[in-house]
């Protein structure tokens, strides 16, 4: 390993020389909650209270709310303004976690169709992660095979080693990033091995577990199951905060903002927790509550990866911290029963048509 | 007094006179409950009493069938009342278990005191006015009222009025409107033009995740106006100003109904203070019609009820 090194107290003037040439995001409470925000130019005290954002990293590629156009009608007809955003820009602090959700929803925005919005900001975009070294009790990326301290996924990868940081180069554009950057020194043996011992640490702290070994399985196999899914999503309010601030739900509705001759096209973060997001005229395939229930837990264990091969979520633990009823989707997965009894099997057409 | 409210469940179920127990079951996460749906007498078990069962649970009597036992603290009552009057519960399918409340613990407010995470912080007693807080070894004392949510503070009725069953003995109201107030009295010493300011600032960052409608009791609209597109009330973009649009109409539909529980502000996962706005509306409610939601299951709805005297007053 050839890792480099930064000192804590160098972080502002390492930032600083980026700045000149990137927009520099970092993990920010400005606005009244944590989420990554616009650097300030000063202030680099959010080493002190960093553990993860409420608001996960995905909001800067799919922001909760993003302008796509604007149009106006005049007598030759109607003229698009295309809104995208082209700044050149760097997320410092992401973590493994929500680093490998964005790769997770790479897939989405990339694959049939490359979605202009998203590839866009992500391929203007530098990450630079930062590992775990203080997970939340309600923690759980190991059982989901993400590692609170990895390389991957990330530009570069900082590991705290107290006064300093040990910074990994993982792929060209973060090694040109470090390049230019003179308070970044070579780490010694030393340095390397203190940063292998934070990780080593830091992996045991990750109490919380789940098998995901073969939930698709079972998921499959309990799908009708209205008893089953009845009593699991019957303390559920059907708020969109477990979809809306998971870092692997991608959902999105478009609406249009008119005025006379005139008007703006935005999309949205939308959540199939809400009963509206599957109203059609005639009918609602998911009214009932434990279907909208069954379908995020399906969608994300076994619906995605039937489509790409990765289970859509990374164990952050957000659905489980702000649920404002503590709705808690471990002990879901875990409750997941192994076998259908035989006369519980009751397949009705209409369910085997909603698969998906 | 868990004992006895697990007995007093069971033998609900058993006898028949419910389908369903509705209770707080202790949480997954420290200092937390979840709100526990029991059909089986097994399950009553798991009910507990702590100062952590945060939920208004009158949220799932609309969606329950059949006869329902519920758990209720002194806000819960009277949001189950303010249904009754709704037309929304029929009294006779509830039977409501009253429990007094001394006040719920604000954890928020304990992390911001330790500086630390709920999930860092190792234990927290209440003993009458003093709460003690031990974060890593260290004992922190505290009075009871940092700790508490500021609706607790400003609780007129703890006790359920309105109940089948009470477990313990009833609480008096410490009630101190003062305490419970201070945010909303800062946004009343602002000038209209700062206030503005505000919440331009604070709806900036909504996401509409509707959990402070989910949470509501008073949200019992089977369609939300938020919803409809034709008209369009609301663009269905959390644009500030759609957002304060959106809160400002659910105030004046739950004028009446609001028991000022404040569920709208502990749910909101960006941290709006929402109970700013729920609380000034019911302190005017209080003010002009002389009228506290849920407090009796006979009076008419406020809002469908009307006076000649009120006229004078009515607009200004």
């Amino acid at each position: 390993m050839t890792n480099k090194k930064i000192s804590k107290k160098d972080i502002g003037k390492l930032l600083e020389g980026w700045s000149r040439e990137f927009t520099v995001f970092v993990p920010s409470k400005d606005r009244g909650v944590t989420e990554m925000a616009k650097w300030d130019g000063k202030d680099t005290g959010f080493f002190e209270w960093y553990r993860n954002t409420v608001i996960p990293a995905k909001s800067s590629f799919l922001p909760a709310m993003e302008k796509m156009f604007s149009f106006q009608k005049d007598t030759d007809g109607y003229h698009l303004e295309l809104s995208q955003d082209q700044q050149k820009r760097i997320l410092f602090g992401i973590r493994p976690c929500d680093a490998r959700a964005i790769a997770i929803i790479d897939n989405v925005f990339t694959d049939s169709y490359e979605d202009p919005y998203y590839v866009s900001k992500r391929k203007n975009t530098v990450l630079i992660g930062l590992n775990c070294t203080n997970p939340y009790d309600s923690c759980f990326c190991t059982s989901l095979g993400v590692k609170p301290t990895q390389s991957v996924d990330v530009d570069l990868m900082l590991t705290d080693i107290g006064d300093e940081f040990s910074v990994e180069e993982i792929t060209d554009k973060g090694k040109e990033l470090l390049a230019a950057a003179s308070v970044v020194k070579k780490a010694t043996k030393a340095d390397d091995a203190k940063a292998k011992t934070v990780t080593a640490a830091v992996s045991g702290m990750v109490k919380r577990k789940v098998d995901t070994k073969d939930i698709a399985k079972k998921l499959q196999a309990c799908f009708s199951d209205k008893d089953y899914w009845e009593k699991v999503a019957a303390n559920c309010v059907s708020c969109g905060i477990c979809t809306l601030l998971c870092p692997t739900c991608y959902c999105f509705d478009i609406c249009d903002e008119l005025s006379k001759k005139q008007g703006t096209r935005y999309r949205r973060w939308d959540s199939c927790g809400f009963s509206i997001y599957t109203r059609m005229p005639m009918e609602n395939p998911r009214e009932e509550k434990w279907r909208r229930v069954r379908q995020k837990v399906c969608h994300k264990y076994e619906f995605y990866p039937m489509n790409f091969d990765v289970i859509a979520c990374t164990g952050c633990g957000r659905c489980i911290r702000l649920c404002p009823v503590n709705w808690d989707i471990i002990q879901i997965l875990s409750s997941v029963p192994a076998e259908q009894p035989a006369k519980k099997k009751v397949v009705s057409e209409k369910d085997v048509s909603y698969r998906y | 007094m868990e004992q006895k409210l697990r007995k007093e469940a069971r033998k609900l179920l058993e006898e028949g006179e419910v389908d369903y127990i509705i209770g707080f079951a202790p949480g997954s996460l420290k200092f937390s409950t979840t709100p526990l749906i029991a059909k089986g007498k097994e399950e009553v078990a798991s009910l507990v009493i702590n100062p952590f069962m945060v939920n208004n649970l009158a949220k799932f009597l609309t969606e329950m069938p059949g006869r329902v036992g519920i758990v209720a603290k002194g806000c819960d009552s009277r949001s189950i009342v303010s249904l009754i009057q709704d037309n929304q519960v029929t009294r006779e399918n509830v039977v409501i278990i009253g429990v007094p409340c001394s006040g719920l613990i604000d954890i928020v407010k304990i992390e911001k005191l330790a500086g630390k995470d709920r999930d860092e912080i190792d234990n927290i007693a209440l003993q009458g006015e003093k709460a003690a807080v031990i974060v890593g070894g260290q004992k922190t004392e505290l009075f009871t009222k940092e700790v508490l949510f500021d609706n607790c503070l400003a609780c007129e009725f703890p006790t359920p009025q309105e109940y089948d069953i009470l477990i313990g003995e009833p609480v008096a109201a410490t009630c101190n409107r003062e305490l419970g107030q201070e945010k909303m009295k800062e946004l009343e010493g602002m000038t209209p033009e700062q206030r503005w300011e505000f919440w331009k600032c604070q709806f900036g960052r909504c996401i509409m995740c509707y959990a402070c409608r989910q949470v509501c009791p008073a949200c019992f609209c089977e369609r939300c106006f938020v919803e409809e597109s034709q008209p369009q009330w609301v663009l269905p973009v959390p644009k500030w100003q759609d957002n304060l649009i959106f809160q400002i109409i659910r105030n004046i539909h739950v004028a009446g109904r609001c028991t000022d529980c404040g569920e709208c502000e502990r749910v909101c996962p960006v941290n709006i203070p929402l109970r700013s706005l729920t609380e000034k509306m019911y302190g005017l409610v209080k003010e002009m019609f002389n009228y506290e939601a849920g407090t009796d299951k006979n009076a008419p709805p406020l809002m469908t009820a009307y006076e000649y005297e009120e006229v004078k007053d009515l607009i200004r």
